[in-house]
């Protein structure tokens, strides 16, 4: 299965989460691919910790690959290349997880009939290989998200099932931004039908995730105020309704990550070791990944029966 | 014993021989124009050849050194447009040849050099293009024949949006992989898609297949393609019914040989260029290949190893 | 002989070292095809037959798609060889399930140092030039390590293939169950007169998807019949991987059967009956096997793997008293 991971704005944890989200299906046992269509901020390896693996990776990656400069993408089998002490240590029954990362210093590109076929066949290869496929977009509309709209209404891939996450913070702006994209002009839906897509289908396959939300329970707020906890609590009120009135209300939430330093400041997998015996990340935040992680392939999250 | 069984059951190569004279040597070429301007272009046309074809037989006769075995061939296009009937058409043809004191041995459809017989000749032959590679091509390119077009050398390079914020590659010439010092690129339109789907192949293509057959290299899962018919009756009233490439003269020499001439207006220097271009890259049937080397070698008439090298051609002067 | 052979052992005569890539994976259709489909797919020329054979299994093998090179040659003493000429690539499909992609050249001892016109190096298909004398050994050491950037890349024309290959509307792209292809990278130095026989020098499982195989053959070996051991070779070891990979990821030994019997399931149908070593090979090349079977015993770990989910089958076939067994005290 495909996951394409988008957001509106930049700052919403888009990549880490959905690495992390990567990190846990593969914990699970899948074979997982993590998939850097950031083309504009190729920075991938960074969250997986694999800097010294990227270095060689100039001239190989996604951007080369799309742009028919290389015929192979560069991957990087993430347990066996990551400097992160914890993750070298693949766990029994894990899966494979390996990225595929951007070319170091790579921009965004215009898009072509040519570069469509060779993003059909790389995503047609790493179904072949790979039990789920994450695929990170650039903030925003962008060619990536034109791209994959196009290529998931190609009829070589009319049996690769697909789903999106749309990432947002838990702010008006966000709110409005992350609805924006999906069901304003130009968005995704639009867009999508305009390659074939299905609208109702398209609709269907989206979910949306509410990053760096703070939770008023959390020990984190537990000095405020009584004032504070109540102004609180009606901003949380407030913005449960905007996100009702624009359509991305609680039915089609596939789940909530806590404000995590952890995630906001280092950007990294959150690891059991974080939050056990170095205690540096929430209970909670791991919880709610690893919940996120499992909602992807249940149907029932999906509106399917 | 499994080595066996294999060999009997799968579909071995064989290649199937075809007679060859020395020279396969052309009287023309005719299309719609031609026709329409009348029978005194081709009584013009023909006036001209004759004089050529003479030459070009004590210049063969000189190389071989005996009495060679040369057959005439004529080609009327029938596949980009269609004019008269071969009942109309042909008749008027022979006459204006013999007027001449040429005699036209055999006479072939344009359209046979893109289906002839149920096997798609044209087709074939793209799918042998292999494109001379630019010195530093590695395997990274795509094999030919996907874009239609096919050149002597490298292109300019396409002037795509360069990704964000990166420099736009400044033009650069394109490139003859053969030049001298300086390039005459040539860059050749082998098909385009019709209205409807399926591949218009260009003149050029066709023409570069019709050399081959003139050389016998063209076979269809090791089987002779565009073999003669012997002609019997009157000419039919639709192209469709005519054979793709009839013999009208009993006792010619065969119709396929180790060389090629032909004597054509020279209008048609750009296209036998191209058919250069093609020709130069296209790998023919090795069997076929090497049957004509074996046999033009025993005969003291080697060929050239290059098919490009082996077909010649006078271009007069006038339409 | 057919010509094409006898040509292809004319030029294995004139080179001296020989060279290809491997490329092996399940064929992305949840049907695997038959033999008609199977002369489709593998159609790379309108005029050329797809060589199909149905014994002792179902195979059918494309006619040779060239490409032109030039360029340097990957060596591994850093010199530079530059060399101009073909490589020919070809498809194979075994029992309509496993899809297989091989390219291959020859090089000469030594060729002129400028370039001939391109018929030159047409009329000798799968053959390169190299400018001046070739390091041979280098050069083979440069190949298996791998080629750099701008380097002859053979494996990228194996791959340009099945690329291609995997573009043909006849598959569905939905492959029975997920694994990974893999890639076999070989060599070839041809040896003096005195040797008569082929023989495997190293074949390293390198990463987990490349292998890499030297070989000596005596000079004039066919390139093709070569290509084809590797073929078998690729083919066999593709077949032992994925097997293997089903098994690790079937969790055995969990109480849950039926997630045990989905895991197995596509090796019963789909990979357990394509186990046929040499099939097809050449006997020279055949005999290259029995070296294998000595060590590291392909057919041997096969076969335990094969009883290994015929018994895991049979086991949760029986889920009464397999709960009962272990609900006992």
């Amino acid at each position: 299965m495909l996951v394409f991971a988008a957001s509106d704005k930049g700052g919403t944890g888009r990549s880490v989460t959905s690495a992390n989200l990567a990190y846990q299906r593969a914990l699970l046992g899948d074979h997982v691919a993590y998939v850097d269509f950031d083309f504009g901020s190729p920075t991938a390896a960074a969250v997986f910790d694999v800097p010294g693996a990227i270095r060689g990776i100039q001239e190989n990656g996604l951007h080369s690959y799309l742009e028919g400069e290389t015929n192979e993408p560069a991957k990087i089998d993430v347990w066996r290349q990551t400097e992160h002490p914890v993750l070298r240590n693949r766990p029994n029954q894990a899966g494979r997880l390996v990225l595929f990362p951007g070319n170091i210093s790579g921009g965004e590109f215009a898009t072509d009939d040519d570069t469509l076929e060779r993003c059909v066949d790389l995503l047609l290869r790493l179904n072949t290989e790979f039990d789920l496929i994450v695929v990170d977009l650039s903030a925003g509309r962008s060619y990536a998200m034109d791209m994959v709209l196009a290529a998931t209404a190609h009829p070589r891939m009319r049996h690769v099932p697909f789903r999106w996450l749309v990432f947002h913070r838990w702010t008006r702006q966000h709110v409005i931004a992350a609805a924006g994209l999906v069901h304003k002009d130009h968005g995704i839906l639009d867009c999508g039908a305009g390659h074939g897509h299905d609208r109702e289908a398209l609709r269907g396959h989206i979910r949306f995730v509410r990053a760096a939300v703070p939770d008023p329970e959390s020990p984190l707020w537990s000095q405020v105020t009584p004032a504070q906890a109540a102004w609180m609590q009606a901003c949380d009120e407030a913005l449960r309704r905007l996100a009702s009135d624009n359509r991305i209300g609680d039915s089609v939430v596939l789940g909530i990550v806590p404000l995590e330093p952890i995630l906001q400041w280092r950007e990294q997998l959150i690891t059991e070791e974080d939050v056990l015996s170095k205690q540096i990340a929430n209970k909670e935040t791991l919880e709610a990944l690893e919940e996120i992680a499992r909602r992807l392939t249940d149907d029932a999250c999906w509106g399917r029966p | 014993m499994t080595e066996a069984v294999f060999r009997e059951t799968a579909a071995e190569p064989r290649t199937q021989a075809v007679p060859l004279a020395h020279l396969s040597l052309e009287l023309g070429h005719l299309y719609m124009e031609d026709f329409e301007a009348g029978p005194e272009r081709l009584r013009r046309h023909f006036a001209q050849v004759v004089h050529w074809a003479e030459a070009v037989r004590g210049s063969t006769a000189a190389a071989t050194g005996k009495r060679p075995r040369i057959s005439t061939c004529f080609l009327i296009d029938d596949y980009f447009t269609r004019f008269s009937t071969p009942r109309e058409l042909v008749p008027q043809l022979l006459e204006e040849a013999e007027r001449a004191g040429l005699s036209i041995d055999y006479l072939a459809r344009e359209s046979g050099c893109a289906v002839a017989d149920g096997a798609q000749v044209a087709e074939a032959v793209a799918g042998r293009l292999v494109e001379s590679p630019p010195p530093g091509a590695y395997g990274a390119r795509p094999p030919a024949g996907q874009t239609g077009w096919l050149a002597n050398g490298e292109r300019s390079p396409v002037a795509r949006t360069p990704q964000a914020m990166k420099k736009a590659i400044p033009w650069q010439a394109p490139r003859e992989t053969a030049a001298r010092q300086h390039s005459v690129f040539l860059d050749v339109e082998l098909w385009s898609e019709r209205p409807g789907g399926g591949k218009l192949w260009s003149c050029p293509f066709l023409a570069a297949v019709w050399q081959l057959a003139r050389l016998g290299l063209l076979r269809h899962e090791g089987q002779a393609v565009l073999t003669p018919r012997p002609h019997e009756g009157p000419f039919p009233d639709d192209w469709d019914e005519m054979p793709p490439l009839l013999q009208l003269q009993e006792r010619a020499a065969p119709f396929a040989a180790y060389r090629t001439c032909s004597v054509l207006p020279n209008r048609f220097m750009p296209v036998e260029h191209a058919v250069r271009v093609v020709l130069d890259q296209t790998e023919v049937d090795p069997g076929a290949l090497q049957q004509v080397a074996a046999r033009s070698a025993g005969e003291g008439a080697a060929v050239p190893a290059s098919v490009a090298d082996r077909i010649s051609y006078v271009f007069y002067a006038g339409q | 002989m057919s010509p094409r052979e006898s040509r292809d052992h004319d030029q294995g005569a004139g080179a001296v070292l020989l060279c290809g890539e491997v490329r092996t994976c399940l064929l992305p259709a949840h049907q695997a095809l038959d033999v008609r489909a199977a002369a489709q797919l593998l159609r790379l020329r309108a005029d050329e037959r797809v060589l199909v054979s149905e014994r002792p299994n179902l195979y059918a093998r494309s006619p040779d798609a060239l490409t032109g090179v030039d360029c340097p040659l990957p060596s591994a003493s850093g010199a530079k060889v530059r060399a101009v000429g073909t490589v020919a690539a070809r498809g194979a499909l075994t029992e309509g399930r496993v899809l297989q992609t091989s390219a291959r050249l020859s090089l000469t001892a030594r060729g002129p140092d400028h370039r001939q016109p391109w018929g030159h190096y047409l009329v000798r298909p799968g053959l390169l030039e190299p400018f001046g004398r070739l390091p041979r050994e280098a050069v083979a050491e440069g190949v298996l390590a791998g080629a750099r950037r701008g380097e002859l890349d053979v494996g990228l024309i194996a791959d340009g293939l099945l690329t291609r290959l995997l573009r043909h509307p006849l598959l569905d792209q939905r492959p029975p169950f997920k694994s990974r292809p893999t890639r076999l990278r070989w060599t070839a130095l041809t040896a003096g007169p005195g040797t008569d026989r082929p023989v495997i020098e190293r074949l390293t499982l390198a990463e987990d998807e490349l292998r890499t195989l030297a070989l000596r053959v005596p000079s004039g070996a066919d390139p093709a019949e070569v290509a084809a051991l590797c073929e078998d070779l690729a083919l066999h070891d593709w077949l032992l991987t994925t097997l293997v990979r089903l098994l690790d990821g079937s969790r055995l030994g969990s109480a849950d059967g039926t997630a045990v019997v989905r895991a197995l399931r596509p090796a019963v149908d789909h990979l357990l009956h394509l186990w046929m070593p040499r099939a097809r090979l050449d006997p020279a090349f055949a005999a290259l096997w029995d070296a294998l079977e000595e060590r590291p015993g392909f057919t041997r770990q096969w076969e335990a793997l094969v009883r290994r989910i015929r018994d895991q089958l049979a086991l949760h076939a029986i889920p009464a008293l397999h709960q009962e067994a272990v609900m006992a005290p």
